[in-house]
């Protein structure tokens, strides 16, 4: 229990105290909390949730921002008062040292691609959602031939090595630009959510509030928006978290193999790709920094799914 | 049980089907094709275009193209039903029976249902040659990794289950969310940086074997080499190994060690656990015989259901170690729209996840008498 909840029940005992002194009548009112009211009250006691959350918004925040102070492009880029080949490592003009080859700033390549890469991983989380959703809810919905069918889609694209077809498809598919990866992503990543969206709708489909919905004529598209799936979404936020952190370390790979985003975007996987050709100079700050990042946000995206997991899934509540 | 078998072997059936429609039609709807690499030689003519596909069979339409892939028709039939579609001689094989049916009663032997997958079309040769080659590497790499990690997974699992809330537990739940949330690709330059840079020159930073003292690995070369220096050959790979093992490992014991723990703590607050202990039995005794036991069961499954992963995970792996296995080849394949080559690493990679389902739910069903079905 928070400190503001705390004064608020000793606030409350207190005119309780008073009022009974006084010999008058009072009233005793309870606070109903909605189900994201609970949720949040709970997801703030998981202190790790909380430092994730903290860490996402400072990384969304550099991604927004720090492009504008720390810009990537040709004309404005300065031109390093030195030239040494292997790069130089960090120092207080570049925090993060000076890459190899071009003498890139790695900070500012990591800030730029941390607005690649966190885009990237939010935005084909959406897309794989959004289908996942509309295919478990109209598998689970309809039922029958249809579900069937879906399914039977869904258990063959699990059952293919994604990675490798995601490879496949930016190579052959791609050139190199970030919308193509993120609608690859997002059609790649859309079958974990559809089965779960799926058993969700089947166990509420059964439950007597949807019955009543039926027995008063709503028709079945309301039916699956506005009664069944806001009881579906919790679980659908907490995978939803895990695909985020999956996709930043997918794309990171794709690019890393030199299939994913053009190097004149930085991501972190293709600051990390180029890096590769310079390990026999052994200047270990270029691939660090943004591995680190990476690092960084997956464990803070995770610390969040943990939070979720625990705020949304009944059955943990205590 | 066996009854139970048949009938999962039986659903796989269309999955498996589906997963050749799905390969075959991610490579076809590919803009270019296999011709699309000639696109920037000046000395290749269109009619030469042509030749090429006519001999690879890549000029006949889809529905065919596939039909002749999977084995179902024969190439000799060139008839076709409506101009796209294989005529129905097409399906009877030289014997005079349907196709598809084994060599000896068919006497067809082309397409995937007879184990062809045809030609490489970079470098000519059988790609059931190719990925044989480069499945032994990959087979090596891949178990020794696999042993090492459920190794250490399992005593890391147990030990921090045992010793609940331990220094040891807390700093394995920390080294569990970094593992997590580490990249193997990036885990593995680091690695090189850190033992093969210039600073400590400890081991090589990739291939196989040493290039300067022995041949090339699975070359023929190499199998006389192989013969008059076993011992050196076999240190040479063991020395090669050693950072593609540890990267593997350090990346997938994170998740499995926590997992490990999990189920041995369920197992440990067990009323047979109480029992036995009750019983007045020394602690190990219980810890290993009553517990750890039945703790491995849904271990059992886990480890089924990632052994395919093993083979696919090992490509980001082998492509930073240049290590010539499974991965290399489809990266290879990959860069020169090698799509016969592609084709056959998909499809074999995905019967794997297939296989390796069944072979989970069958191995749970084996270990835990408790199931029947």
């Amino acid at each position: 229990m928070s400190d503001t909840e705390t004064t608020q029940a000793a606030i409350d005992a207190e005119r309780i105290r008073r009022a009974e002194e006084a010999g008058e009548d009072y009233e005793i009112g309870l606070v109903s909390l909605s189900q994201w009211q609970l949720a949040w009250r709970k997801f703030r006691g998981h202190r790790l949730a909380l430092i994730g959350l903290a860490m996402i918004g400072a990384l969304v925040l550099i991604a927004v921002v720090g492009p504008i102070f720390l810009p990537y492009d040709f004309a404005t880029i300065p031109i390093p008062d030195k030239i040494v080949y292997q790069g130089r490592p960090p120092s207080l003009d570049h925090l993060f040292g000076e890459t190899g080859g071009l003498q890139r700033d790695v900070l500012r390549l990591v800030v730029n691609g941390a607005r690649t890469s966190l885009f990237i991983g939010f935005s084909s989380m959406f897309i794989g959602v959004i289908i996942g959703t509309i295919v478990g809810a109209v598998a689970g919905y309809v039922g029958g031939f249809l579900d069937n069918v879906l399914m039977r889609i869904v258990d063959v694209m699990l059952s293919l090595p994604l990675l490798f077809v995601i490879l496949v498809a930016s190579r052959f598919f791609g050139n190199g630009s970030v919308l193509l990866i993120v609608i690859i992503f997002g059609l790649f990543g859309w079958m974990g959510v559809s089965r779960l969206v799926r058993s969700q709708f089947l166990s509420i489909r059964e439950s007597e509030f949807v019955e009543a919905a039926r027995a008063v004529g709503v028709r079945d598209r309301r039916i699956i928006f506005r009664h069944i799936l806001p009881n579906a979404i919790s679980p659908i936020v907490v995978v939803a978290s895990l695909i985020v952190a999956g996709n930043i370390i997918g794309e990171a790979f794709v690019s890393f193999l030199g299939f994913g985003v053009n190097p004149t975007t930085p991501t972190w996987g293709n600051i990390l790709s180029n890096a590769l050709t310079f390990i026999p100079l052994g200047n270990w700050w270029w691939p660090m920094f943004p591995g680190v990042a990476i690092i960084v946000t997956v464990l803070a995206v995770n610390f969040i799914g943990d939070g979720l997991r625990d705020a949304l899934d009944p059955r943990s509540r205590a | 049980m066996i009854k139970y078998i048949i009938r999962r072997s039986i659903q796989a059936i269309p999955v498996l089907f589906g997963i050749t429609i799905v390969v075959y039609g991610i490579l076809l709807a590919a803009p270019g094709g296999p011709t699309a690499k000639f696109n920037q030689n000046p000395r290749i003519t269109q009619q030469m275009k042509e030749d090429f596909k006519r001999a690879w069979g890549l000029d006949q339409p889809v529905p065919v193209q596939y039909c002749r892939w999977m084995g179902f028709c024969s190439k000799e039939v060139d008839d076709k039903l409506l101009g796209v579609l294989p005529a129905p001689a097409a399906f009877i094989g030289p014997k005079g029976m349907p196709n598809f049916l084994p060599t000896g009663l068919s006497g067809a032997s082309n397409g995937v249902l007879h184990g062809d997958f045809g030609f490489s079309i970079a470098t000519g040769e059988l790609v059931n040659t190719a990925i044989t080659r480069a499945a032994l590497p990959t087979l090596i790499l891949a178990s020794i990794a696999l042993f090492v990690w459920l190794f250490v997974a399992i005593l890391m699992g147990v030990y921090a289950a045992i010793h609940r809330y331990s220094l040891f537990d807390q700093a394995a739940t920390i080294f569990a969310y970094v593992g997590y949330a580490m990249p193997t690709f990036w885990l593995g330059i680091m690695l090189i940086f850190l033992f093969s840079g210039p600073g400590l020159n400890l081991l090589p930073a990739g291939g196989m074997t040493e290039t300067r003292v022995s041949p090339p690995f699975g070359s023929d070369d190499y199998w006389v080499y192989f013969g008059t220096h076993t011992l050196a050959a076999i240190l040479d790979v063991g020395r090669h190994l050693i950072l593609p093992v540890v990267t593997l490992v350090v990346v997938n014991i994170a998740g499995d060690s926590r997992f490990v723990r999990a189920s041995m703590l369920e197992a440990l607050g067990q009323d047979y656990v109480r029992t036995a202990k009750a019983k007045g039995l020394p602690g190990r005794s219980v810890t290993f015989k009553h517990a750890l036991r039945n703790a491995m069961l849904p271990v059992v499954t886990n480890i089924g259901l990632e052994i395919p992963f093993l083979f696919t995970g090992a490509i980001v792996t082998e492509t930073i170690f240049s290590w010539p296995g499974i991965g290399r080849l489809t990266i290879v394949a990959i860069n020169s729209f090698d799509y016969p080559v592609l084709m056959g690493v998909l499809l074999i990679s995905s019967m794997l996840v297939v296989f390796a389902n069944l072979l989970a739910d069958v191995a749970y069903a084996v270990v835990d008498p408790r199931i029947t079905f």
